[in-house]
This record gives structure tokens, C-alpha cells and sequence, in this order.
């Protein structure tokens, strides 16, 4: 039973790897460990169901018992507080008696209220969760997803499960009122996710629920990054806090590479011939910033990540692309995938010892020269730094720009100009070949998905604008026919496949995008929208720039070729293959559905067009602040 | 005997991957004895168009690229017999197998005449403004 222990292991190794966090994470929790709140559970005897008093004091029917006196300075106000101090613009959330205390000081608390953060209203915790993983995908930063006790945090498992795998930041609270629904509340409220989250606490008392906060933020943005969890009682919340300060917020210190690693990687740099960057996903939108510096400096050609995730280095940066020549004699991989693979991919093993050495991070990996050193996938000799990337960069360019000479200054000026121009016939070349596939069913109806990437892009290329959802389902054809160049321009998959992603991810995003002049696009498969579709709701009640564009096939059709395959193979006929696997009989009206949760919208529409038009509507729409739906009936891919 | 017909099948089956990427632009005209109309719900109702769209045009399109399989009524049937048969461990896209149990010589006869009822329909690239203002684009620096 190595899990009995895995909590406190945890804690103590990720108190090491977050070197500079806030607090100590050992004074923060209680001393439950789940195996004893297993026998405090007493299995034997099932809590009981809510009684009826319960149940109707939740539904608001009866008047709440005056036990709860009026305070001056209730104690969720400076958790509020404490979040306010951190910069997080949103709370999404729906509503929980568990945190009935704290959901009033977001919403009145401070001057003006209801800002930073402001109540985003989600409609499923699986939504929320899910909303801040799209935010953090494209902002670089975390939102707070509130969950209501034990049955809202079990909604939002599985969204808490693809933001870990894909090492996204959320920062996620819950409440525990231990005296009013049995249900509701739990001796050890983590335990249902805690091999899927990086950090977890259940404070002991206000003071501590405030640093708590703080160091489930910091430990939420240290790389390895993740989601993680604060259970805060609502007797904390609605206690007099009296003189209690806010303690002040410290962001963690982010370990990168030491002074020497730096000048040694300036040097093997600036020695190449050939130097080579491979560039995959960053943490914020300044590592992408730093990354196009340092290729600048030392005239190197470089591999990105942007047309497959976040936070990369732009795809038509003159660059960008295998440069004049590929025989490459020293490569610096930024978080390239091999690196990666430890937490990246974690296995079922890794999800259930999280506190093993498997939990690692990207780094910074230097290759030496020779035949195979061409950085990326095939990096597989490179020996990983364990240090972040995007925090080892300002020292290594400020040692670059030490070493560099005025001769190695004319030498790299004279290969980035043979890289641009080899870069930019490449990239014509890659095109023109890809042309040729996308003119595939152009005319077809119903209409091929490459066609909605192309007749999207001449509206889109001039806007600042974000697909946020994934286009692994929809053939990815914005990869060739979409210019990809800023931190944000693809978000990337779902993290662990899971569906019931792309809506409400593009939500995320969208908070993002609204304050920042930006429209998100969502290119959204139909059957990932029907797990939570009240999302849309949510993006008309905030006004968020989101154009939704169905890839409407009527099937889970991956799933479908899975099943025809294996009707095939076991000699029973593919004609049933479509049970279970279809949307059919009767198709679903997406329009009408965006409809009743009051988004515009329009549609079905089949015929390629119409397309054009259609588009032009929903972004004018879109620009307006009304999020716009499109229903378009698809080629199966 | 059987030792020779599976290598025959075999290597007509590793040649298959061949033939489907030097497929011919032209659509066969050999003899067609099923009925289109009939070929139509089946091929809706056996989701052929789950990898190949509704007008062979998308997914695994054969639609202009028409391979020595769909050469005539009898290459059809043959291919359709000689699938594989052995479930994968990990989920497969790959073509299922069609035996004559569940799918009879006269309705794949009638998905032939469907089939060969498709038509080439996509415009020459030079038609298509669109993509090749995404070529122009190209050659320029990025547009943000």
C-alpha cells in the first residue's frame, strides 16, 4: 500500500521542485491520511441521505437557522483577497452550499465587485475545470475553477484529469461544510482526485486557508504545472477574521539553468556552423517572446510546436523552418517532446504514484553534433536538464549577447538571411503540395472540412484570433492553410481525448480573448459538444467573442470506423456498426439548440457555398460581443 | 495448394497500398450489372461513406485516384472478400472485411453501380481563388 504514503511523499518532493513557493505545504493539511479517513468513513455504515429538512434548506425553501451571526470581516473577503493579490481575472463556478461564504465575497466583495476575479456562471463542473484549462492554454496563466463538496468535484474529475495530462495550471477550490449535508462533505475531500492533481490541501484554519491559496497558485504555475486543490471549510469562510492580514503574495522562483550550464550552451551556440532551436510549448506567452530573441541572436534555424499546441515559436517566423542546411552541428531543444514524455504521458503507474520520480519537466536539452543530431523526436541521445526552459532563457541570452563577437555578429547575419529564403521556399513548396489535397470534395455536399479552414481563413488572417479547440477529429487542415504566430493562434487537444472539450475550452479561451480585443474560433465536433452543452450559455451571459462553427458529422465517428472495423473482422456486416456510434434518427438541430440557450445562430447548412457568407455573419456577430453558433453538416472527415 | 493461394493473397493484399496510391484518374468502364439505386442505401446503411464520404471524394477518397480494385464488379468483390480477419489489439480504421455472409455478391454488385455513379467534381486548383491566395500568402512574411 505505497498510496498511504503517497501524500505526504508528494508534498515533500514537490515542496523541493517548487523551490521559493509560498508556504510550507506540511502545516496546511490536515492529518487525515486517507486511509484513516477511510475508517473515519466506517465503510460498514453508508452516510446517510440527505433528510428532508436538508434538502429543502438547500432547495432555499426554509429559512436558514440564525445561528450564523452577521460578521464585519468574514473570512472568505481575504480569500478573495489573497486571490485578488495573485492577478487571476476569473472564478468559474456554479453554485455550492459548500461555498456559499465565499461565493458572496466574490461577487460583493472589493471595490469595484465582481472583478478580478469576476464570476464566470458555468452550468457543470466538468465545465468549469475545463473553461480554465482553455484560459490557461492560451494565457499562460490560471483561472479558479469552485467546486461544490464530494458530488461537484466527482463533475469535475475528468476534466481535472485532462488538465493534468496536459500539464496545464488550474487552480481549483471546493468547500467542506462538515455540518449540515453528510453527502456533501468528506473527511479527506482530494482523495477522488488526488492522483490526478499536483497539489492538494485541506487547511486546518483561516490563516492557513489564505496561504494555502498562495501555494496551490505557485505550485499550479511551477513546472511540472497541474491542477491543484484547496478544500476550504465553510466555517473559515464565515468566521470574523478580525485582525487577520493577508499575508503577502510571492511568486515562486522557478529553477532554470545555472550561470554555468548558460555559458557553456552561449558558447556551443555561437561555435556552431549550424546551430538548431527546437521550440515546443513554453509556459507563458514572455517564454515565446524570449525563445524568438535567443534564435535571433545566434542566427538559428528552429522547429516549433505552434501548429500542434500553445505557446511556440511562430510558425512563419523567417526563421522558423529546417533552415538552409539540415546537417545541423549542435541543437538546443526548448521543451522538446522527448523531454516531455515523463509527464506528458504519464502512464497509469505514474497517475497513482505521482510522488515518484516520473514527474519531471521538459527543460532545456542540449545535442551535441553528428549524423543524428537533428534535435526533436530524434533527440533521443540528448541527456534532459531538468530546469525550465522558459526560465533558463534570459540568463543564456544575456550570455550569448556577452560572448558574442563582432565577426560571429556578421556570420549569423549572413546565415539567417540563407535560412529566411530556404525557410520561405520550404514553406511555399509544403503548401502548394498541401493545396492539392485540400481541394478535395470542394464542391461536396455535405461539405469537406477542409473547405471550412479555407474559406474561414481570408476573414480570420487579419484579426487576432485563437482556435481553441482540437482539430485532430476535423482533419487539422489550419496546420498548412492558417498562419500560426502568436502563443495562442492553436490550443492544442484535449489533454487525455476526453470529450465534452472543445466548447468549453473555447470558453476559456474566449475569457481570455475578450479583454484583449481577440476572437476565438471553435471548429466544434458534434458529438464532443452534446456532453455539456449549457457552456454556450455561459458564453452568451458573458457577452465572449467565440464563433462556433460545427463540424457536424453525426456520429462519434472515429468510434464508428473502430466498430465497422470489428464487425468486419468477426464476418458479422458493418450495417449495424452505426448503433451507438451515430447521431442519427433524430439528427440534432444544433442551431436550435444554440437557440434556446439564447446564442445566434444559423443553420444547417450542406451546401460549401453558403459557407462564405454564413462566416461573415458570425464573425460580424462575434465582434459584437454575441457569440455565434454555425451549424455545417460535414463529410464524415 | 493452400500454401500457394495465401501467398497469392498475400501478395495481392502487401500490393494493395500500391495500387491504391497509383490509382488511375480515370473511372473504369467496365460493365456495371447492379442497381445504383439500390447501391446508394447500402452504401449509407454498410457506412462506407464513414471513410470514404458521401461522394468517395473525402476521408480515403477513391474518387479520381481509382485503384485496380474497383476495376471491374469481379477486383470489387475480391477485395472486398480478402480483408483482413483478424481483430487488431489496438482500434483499426483500416477497411473491415466484407464476407459474403453479410454483405451478398448482389448487393456489392449494386455499391459497385453506386460507386461508379460518382464523378471527379473538384475544380482545377487554378479555379479555386481561395487556396491560391493561400500560396500567394506564403511567400509573404507573416501576416500578423
Amino acid at each position: 500500500m505505497a498510496k498511504k504514503n503517497g501524500s505526504l511523499n508528494r508534498r515533500g518532493f514537490l515542496k523541493g521542485a517548487a523551490a521559493g513557493a509560498a508556504a510550507s505545504a506540511a502545516s496546511l493539511v490536515t492529518n487525515t491520511s486517507p486511509a484513516e479517513a477511510q475508517r473515519g468513513g466506517n465503510a460498514a455504515a453508508p452516510v446517510p441521505a440527505p433528510t428532508q429538512e436538508q434538502i429543502a434548506r438547500d432547495a432555499g425553501v426554509v429559512r436558514p437557522p440564525a445561528t450564523v451571526r452577521a460578521v464585519q470581516r468574514p473570512g472568505s473577503d481575504l480569500m478573495v483577497q489573497v486571490l485578488k493579490d495573485m492577478g487571476l481575472e476569473y472564478v468559474a463556478g456554479n453554485p455550492g452550499s459548500s461555498f456559499e461564504g465565499l461565493q458572496e465575497s466574490f461577487i460583493n466583495y472589493g471595490n469595484p465587485p465582481n472583478r478580478m476575479p469576476e464570476f464566470i456562471t458555468a452550468l457543470h463542473e466538468e465545465s468549469a475545470v475545463t473553461m480554465a484549462h482553455g484560459y490557461a492554454k492560451a494565457e499562460g496563466k490560471p483561472m479558479i475553477a469552485l467546486l461544490h463538496g464530494t458530488i461537484g468535484v466527482q463533475h469535475a474529475a475528468m476534466s481535472i484529469y485532462q488538465a493534468y495530462y496536459d500539464r496545464t495550471p488550474v487552480l481549483m477550490i471546493t468547500g467542506r461544510d462538515e455540518g449540515f449535508i453528510q453527502a456533501h462533505t468528506a473527511h479527506d475531500m482530494s482523495a477522488m482526485v488526488r492522483s490526478f492533481t499536483k497539489w492538494d490541501a485541506q487547511p486546518r484554519t483561516l490563516e492557513e486557508s489564505l496561504t494555502a491559496l498562495q501555494h496551490a497558485h505557485n505550485e499550479a504555475i511551477t513546472p511540472p504545472m497541474g491542477p491543484t486543490l484547496v478544500v476550504l471549510d465553510t466555517e473559515f469562510q464565515k468566521e470574523e477574521a478580525r485582525e487577520l492580514k493577508v499575508p503577502a503574495y510571492r511568486p515562486p522562483q522557478i529553477a532554470g539553468i545555472d550561470a554555468g550550464k548558460a555559458k557553456e550552451i552561449a558558447k556551443a551556440l555561437l561555435d556552431a556552423q549550424n546551430p538548431r532551436i527546437e521550440v515546443r510549448r513554453l509556459r507563458t506567452p514572455q517564454g515565446v517572446k524570449l525563445s524568438v530573441e535567443l534564435a535571433e541572436l545566434v542566427g538559428a534555424s528552429t522547429g516549433t510546436g505552434a501548429t500542434t499546441g500553445p505557446m511556440s515559436f511562430p510558425q512563419r517566423h523567417p526563421l522558423c523552418g529546417p533552415g538552409a542546411s539540415t546537417a545541423y552541428d549542435y541543437t538546443l531543444g526548448l521543451e522538446i517532446p522527448a523531454a516531455q514524455a515523463s509527464i506528458i504521458g504519464p502512464g497509469l503507474a505514474t497517475l497513482l504514484a505521482r510522488d515518484t520520480a516520473n514527474i519531471g519537466f521538459g527543460g532545456i536539452v542540449p545535442v551535441a553534433g553528428g549524423r543524428d543530431a537533428r534535435g526533436g523526436a530524434g533527440a533521443t541521445n540528448a541527456a534532459a536538464i531538468q530546469a525550465d526552459a522558459e526560465a533558463s532563457l534570459p540568463l543564456l541570452i544575456e550570455e550569448v549577447k556577452r560572448q558574442l563577437t563582432a565577426d560571429k555578429r556578421r556570420v549569423i547575419e549572413e546565415r539567417k538571411a540563407k535560412h529566411a529564403e530556404a525557410n520561405r521556399k520550404a514553406r511555399i513548396e509544403a503548401i502548394t503540395q498541401a493545396v492539392e489535397t485540400k481541394r478535395n470534395g470542394w464542391d461536396s455536399s455535405p461539405v469537406a472540412t477542409a473547405r471550412i479552414y479555407a474559406e474561414l481563413w481570408p476573414l480570420i488572417k487579419n484579426e487576432d484570433w485563437c482556435l481553441a479547440s482540437p482539430s485532430g477529429f476535423s482533419g487539422g487542415h489550419h496546420v498548412q492553410l492558417w498562419d500560426h504566430n502568436k502563443p495562442y493562434s492553436y490550443l492544442g487537444g484535449q489533454g487525455a481525448g476526453g470529450m465534452g472539450y472543445g466548447a468549453p475550452a473555447s470558453v476559456g479561451a474566449a475569457l481570455a480573448a475578450k479583454s484583449r480585443n481577440r476572437i476565438v474560433i471553435n471548429i466544434q465536433t458534434d458529438g464532443d459538444l452534446n456532453y455539456a452543452p449549457g457552456v454556450l450559455w455561459t458564453a452568451v451571459h458573458h457577452k465572449l467573442p467565440m464563433l462556433t462553427i460545427m463540424h457536424n458529422n453525426r456520429a462519434w465517428h472515429q468510434e464508428l470506423m473502430f466498430v465497422e472495423y470489428m464487425c468486419g473482422v468477426r464476418g458479422r456486416g458493418t450495417d449495424r456498426g452505426h448503433i451507438g456510434t451515430s447521431l442519427r434518427d433524430p439528427f440534432i438541430d444544433y442551431a436550435k439548440m444554440a437557440a434556446g440557450y439564447g446564442m445566434a445562430s444559423e443553420g444547417p447548412i450542406s451546401d460549401p457555398s453558403k459557407l462564405a457568407a454564413a462566416f461573415k455573419r458570425g464573425l460580424d456577430s462575434v465582434k459584437r460581443g454575441e457569440p455565434y453558433l454555425i451549424d455545417v453538416i460535414t463529410q464524415p472527415r | 495448394m493452400k500454401t500457394i493461394l495465401g501467398i497469392a493473397v498475400f501478395l495481392l493484399t502487401s500490393m494493395l497500398p500500391i495500387y491504391a496510391q497509383r490509382g488511375n484518374t480515370q473511372a473504369p468502364t467496365s460493365p456495371v450489372t447492379g442497381s445504383a439505386a439500390n447501391g446508394k442505401a447500402l452504401y449509407y446503411s454498410y457506412s462506407c461513406y464513414a471513410c470514404h464520404g458521401y461522394n468517395g471524394e473525402t476521408g480515403r477518397a477513391f474518387v479520381g485516384n481509382w485503384s485496380a480494385n474497383l476495376a471491374n464488379e469481379e477486383n470489387f468483390i475480391r477485395f472486398l472478400r480478402g480483408r483482413a480477419n483478424v481483430a487488431p489489439l489496438t482500434p483499426s480504421t483500416s477497411m473491415p472485411n466484407f464476407a459474403e455472409n453479410t454483405l451478398s455478391d448482389k448487393q456489392a454488385k449494386d455499391i459497385y453501380a453506386y460507386i461508379r455513379t460518382f464523378k471527379n467534381a473538384q475544380p482545377d486548383l487554378k479555379n479555386i481563388p481561395l487556396l491560391n491566395q493561400i500560396v500567394e500568402d506564403a511567400s509573404k512574411p507573416s501576416t500578423r
